[in-house]
């Protein structure tokens, strides 16, 4: 237990956090290029999060949503800097719990990831959008929640589950494939039980 | 190869503008007419925003920005006018739809407080190579491991969409489908980007282990590259923008007293 937020920040480490963002860019890239109803913009985030821990994954998700705000002019994700942050914090910890070694529990550390996002989001979207999340289906949920008369706060919760659970869902089980598909010899440098061996 | 950053150097004065007073300027466009909640306040600092854009020559490079998050706010008129809690009064009607006054008004708060924020970071975001905002940063004492962070994922993304073209058009010809159905184009994604993802997950290690040997870890302080000169007016403007926050915050706690 006492492992959990144990991070190293050397040089690995540091050039695994770009690395992610730029997978973020890319899975936000493909869907929208492909035109799938889904963000999958949180890849890196829990790439980043299972191989370097919570405390990793946590400043990959936070440093994405601020670079895309101040520099590629997508100010609103700046807002969800805090969403982003506990995704990555919350993967990290479930794969530091052992929460990513059979399919069956990653699929539990991608609910964990989802409703982190889900409890996050919900009041900022209610603060700054008035409840809508900016796709399609889940603004439908909350258009018929309103037009049903549940407040809006039900409403915008219904709304992000809607959308955030599957999304994770999806974006966990192909950050699970990746994982297993990845050399040892580059998983070994971010393993945080590792020990120096020396020979004198 | 495409950069993600959208600053391009026009040479006006406002790209030579210290990038601190910009973030001055978006801390009291946005955070001012939030303390003091006025709608007329939120068209005030849009009216200023659109001003420095027009004076940085970048107006009509902010128009794809707004278009980009006007589906948004289209969607929050539409639902709060007709379905908003609080709706009593009827504004007018379009058909069978029956629109609100209260619902828009809510609306109108959020869509102008999106608009503000969206035209203040414009000024910043539009005018600001970000290798100079990192540097600055920095010169104040921000880590360089961050500072490495911010001004090496301007490099990653270009050369992973480099990687990403490549990926696609080899999978294309092998046969692999990227239109169609749904289904068909959820299939695409995994071979489309799982390559993408492993190959720049492997380079990392031979990154790392150039940066160790340049010395990146070394607990040395480090010198930069350029010296920026001080532009006119950047303190004065800073300056003006704390103490109008201030006067935003003196006013608020004025009017609960």
């Amino acid at each position: 237990m006492k492992d959990l937020f144990k991070t190293k920040f050397d040089a690995a480490c540091i050039v695994l956090i770009p690395a992610c963002i730029g997978i973020n860019y890319l899975g936000k890239l493909f869907a929208s290029v492909l035109k799938l109803p889904l963000w999958l913009d949180s890849i890196g985030t829990c790439i980043g999060g299972c191989l370097g821990g919570p405390v990793i994954g946590a400043v990959c998700g936070a440093a994405n949503n601020l670079i895309y705000g101040f520099t590629a002019g997508d100010n609103i994700t700046l807002i969800y800097a805090l969403t982003s942050l506990g995704i990555g914090a919350a993967a990290g910890i479930m794969a530091r719990l052992g929460f990513m070694k059979t399919f069956p529990k990653a699929i539990i550390t991608a609910c964990a990831a989802g409703l982190t996002a889900v409890v996050i989001s919900t009041p900022l979207n209610v603060i700054f959008w008035g409840g809508t999340t900016g796709n399609v289906w889940g603004d439908a949920v909350f258009a018929a929640t309103q037009a049903a008369g549940m407040p809006v706060f039900l409403g915008s919760l219904l709304d992000e589950i809607v959308v955030d659970v599957p999304d994770k869902l999806i974006t966990l089980i192909l950050v699970y494939f990746i994982l297993k598909g990845l050399p040892k010899k580059l998983t070994a440098l971010y393993e945080a039980d590792a020990e120096i061996e020396r020979l004198n | 190869m495409k950069n993600i950053s959208l600053f391009t150097d026009n040479g006006t004065c406002l790209t030579k503008v210290h990038p601190f007073t910009k973030i001055a300027h978006i801390a009291a466009a946005v955070s001012i007419p939030l303390i003091v909640g006025r709608l007329w306040l939120f068209g005030c600092f849009i009216g200023v925003s659109l001003c420095l854009l027009a004076w940085g020559k970048v107006l009509k490079r902010t128009f794809p920005l707004i278009a980009f998050s006007f589906t948004i706010l289209i969607t929050i008129f539409l639902i709060h006018g007709l379905f908003n809690q609080n709706n009593a009064n009827v504004l007018f009607r379009l058909g069978p739809l029956k629109f609100y006054r209260e619902g828009l008004l809510y609306a109108l708060r959020i869509g102008l407080n999106i608009l503000n924020m969206l035209l203040s970071f414009a000024v910043l975001v539009l005018t600001t190579r970000p290798s100079e905002l990192v540097d600055e940063l920095e010169k104040r004492g921000f880590s360089p491991r961050f500072g490495y962070i911010i001004s090496s994922v301007f490099q990653i993304i270009p050369q992973m969409m480099g990687t990403m073209n490549t990926i696609m058009d080899a999978q294309r010809s092998r046969g692999l489908e990227t239109e169609g159905s749904l289904r068909t184009r959820a299939k695409a994604f995994l071979p489309l980007i799982s390559p993408v993802v492993m190959s720049s997950l492997i380079n990392t290690r031979e990154r790392a282990i150039a940066l160790e040997v340049r010395g990146f870890g070394a607990g040395i302080k480090k010198t930069w590259l350029k010296d920026r000169p001080r532009h006119k007016g950047d303190r004065e403007a800073t300056i003006l923008c704390l103490l109008l926050i201030l006067a935003a915050v003196v006013w608020r706690v004025g009017t609960w007293l």
